[in-house]
């Protein structure tokens, strides 16, 4: 449960003009409409980016009739593993490729006179 | 699963561990030899430009990392033990002070090497820091709007 809300949560973050949608509600709930217009974006486009917000728990949309602002939902963003996260695959990218270096010593030392081509 | 496992649980320690299919004397190769450390430890975004080793118990190391943009930034540290299957070191992220002490275990088994580090730090704020900036550099992209927006919660 944990694990795939917080890959919701980067999966929403990983876009960045919905980090850009999340930093402008920081200031204050808006509208769709009101979303649309600094973002030059089309009105679908938005509606798609808050829907996906929405479903990662990053946004909430009131009741208020047809305008149903939007709300900065803070709590996942807070949580320490989205930081832990970020550490994370910056390290895991890393080891990636010390895992390809690894295989080339390995190989030399299974040739050791052999490194170059015939 | 993710082969890289992360925990914070401990208030002001970061720990790491990792499954490396090569024998526990090529992954301390590989993670002490200068040209290997260049070839591995910059990431997507960074690239390492200098890479200094001296590992023995008072040796220094140094690596310097250098961003997209030209910005560079360095870690180094001081080794306090080395032996075969465990280092200890010290590390401070630009000279700054609040500097982290890293304690890393290697554990052979059928040829593939268990590494595990502990990365320990004065405080939980300072941990914290580490986790939320400098080194997610390698992170692959931008998250500027997302680091604003995490400013003014």
């Amino acid at each position: 449960m944990r694990a795939a809300h917080l890959d919701a949560t980067f999966a929403a973050l990983a876009d960045p003009t919905r980090r850009a949608i999340l930093a402008r509600l920081a200031q204050g709930e808006a509208t769709v409409m009101e979303l649309v217009e600094p973002f030059a974006l089309s009105q679908p486009a938005i509606s798609k980016h808050l829907k996906v917000l929405e479903k990662a728990g990053l946004i909430s949309r009131g009741r208020d009739g047809a305008r149903r602002p939007c709300r900065l939902e803070p709590a996942p963003l807070r949580a320490i593993d989205v930081w832990i996260e970020r550490f994370r695959a910056s390290w895991e990218e890393r080891f990636a490729a010390l895992d390809d270096v690894l295989e080339e010593l390995k190989q030399n030392e299974r040739q050791p006179k052999r490194r170059g081509k015939p | 699963m993710s082969k890289l496992q992360v925990s914070a649980e401990v208030p002001n320690e970061i720990h790491m561990t990792r499954v490396f299919d090569a024998p526990r004397r090529l992954v301390i190769k590989a993670m002490s030899t200068p040209e290997l450390i260049k070839r591995w430890q910059g990431g997507v975004r960074t690239t390492v430009v200098v890479a200094e080793v001296d590992l023995r118990v008072g040796g220094r190391y140094r690596t310097v990392y250098r961003l997209p943009d030209g910005t560079e930034f360095y870690f180094s540290g001081v080794y306090q033990e080395v032996s075969d299957d465990r280092v200890v070191h010290t590390e401070a992220f630009n000279d700054q002070p609040g500097e982290a002490l890293v304690i890393t275990t290697y554990a052979e088994r059928d040829g593939k090497t268990t590494m595990s580090v502990v990365m320990r730090f004065p405080s939980q704020e300072i941990r914290d820091q580490v986790l939320a900036t400098g080194m997610a550099d390698g992170a692959g992209e931008s998250y500027d709007e997302l680091d604003k927006l995490l400013a003014s919660l």
